[in-house]
């Protein structure tokens, strides 16, 4: 028998009444909000360039083109790719699984490639089949675990 | 031009929507995509008066968020792997002490 997606409808959506009535408050403040008159860029001034010189904090004096003006931005791209180095460095950590000081795939259940016919099926009768959550399943090895 | 009353309205209603997944759900990797969704409704108002004031530093200052929801998503699903791992689950209720 063939299954199909559900809703699931067993959350409490009455928390997200303060969503709507929030939306409706700035709905709101937003249309009776008055705006000067719009600036807009030049129309000779190439914007991508723009973004670059104040991304590396270049001053238009020191250019021989029209930039839009712009704050320098090289500190927070520094800082940025120090911050993206540590989450790259986070995501690894928090990802490898370790099993007695030896770091195994994360979550792979005892799929051997040694039998190209098999599609990855997990293996049967070869020990233990590692679970997702980490653990091994020793009474059915045949059943491939935790999906 | 468009008047940034609907970029304004635009980013709201993105905003709420992420706010609801948060309050309503508790699948850990729906809160990660509520987050980004309420991060990106920022990132519309950044451009939208990038646009209007005739200034880059919005838009400039977008890219830099972008970066930064990068950041955020690779450690979340770090969090959330070590949280299936730990609990057989990904109910962000379900961790509810600091030790297990």
């Amino acid at each position: 028998m063939t299954t199909k997606p559900q809703l699931n409808d067993d959350s409490n959506f009455l928390p997200g009444l303060a969503a709507l009535g929030l939306f409706v408050v700035m709905a709101v403040v937003f249309l009776q909000a008055e705006f000067g008159a719009p600036e807009g860029f030049p129309a000779d001034v190439s914007i991508v360039a723009s973004i670059g010189y104040a991304m590396f904090d270049i001053s238009a004096d020191q250019l021989q083109q029209q930039i839009v003006s712009a704050e320098g931005f090289l500190a927070a791209f520094l800082i940025m790719a120090i911050a993206l180095d540590v989450a790259i460095d986070a995501a690894v950590y928090l990802a490898k699984r370790e099993e007695a000081g030896e770091v195994v795939t994360a979550l792979v259940e005892d799929v051997r490639s040694d039998d190209p016919t098999s599609g990855g099926e997990p293996s049967s009768g070869r020990g233990p089949a590692a679970r997702a959550d980490g653990g091994y399943d020793s009474s059915d090895a045949s059943s491939g675990g935790d999906r | 031009m468009v008047p940034p009353q609907y970029y304004l309205l635009l980013a709201a209603a993105i905003f709420c929507i992420g706010l609801f997944g948060i309050l309503t759900r508790r699948n850990a990797l729906l809160f990660l995509m509520s987050v980004e969704l309420m991060l990106n409704a920022a990132n519309i108002n950044l451009v939208a008066f990038s646009v209007y004031w005739g200034n880059v530093t919005g838009q400039t200052l977008s890219l830099f968020t972008m970066a930064l929801a990068a950041a955020e998503v690779a450690i979340g699903i770090g969090i959330i792997l070590t949280l299936y791992r730990n609990f057989g689950d990904v109910d962000v209720t379900d961790a509810a002490s600091m030790r297990w």
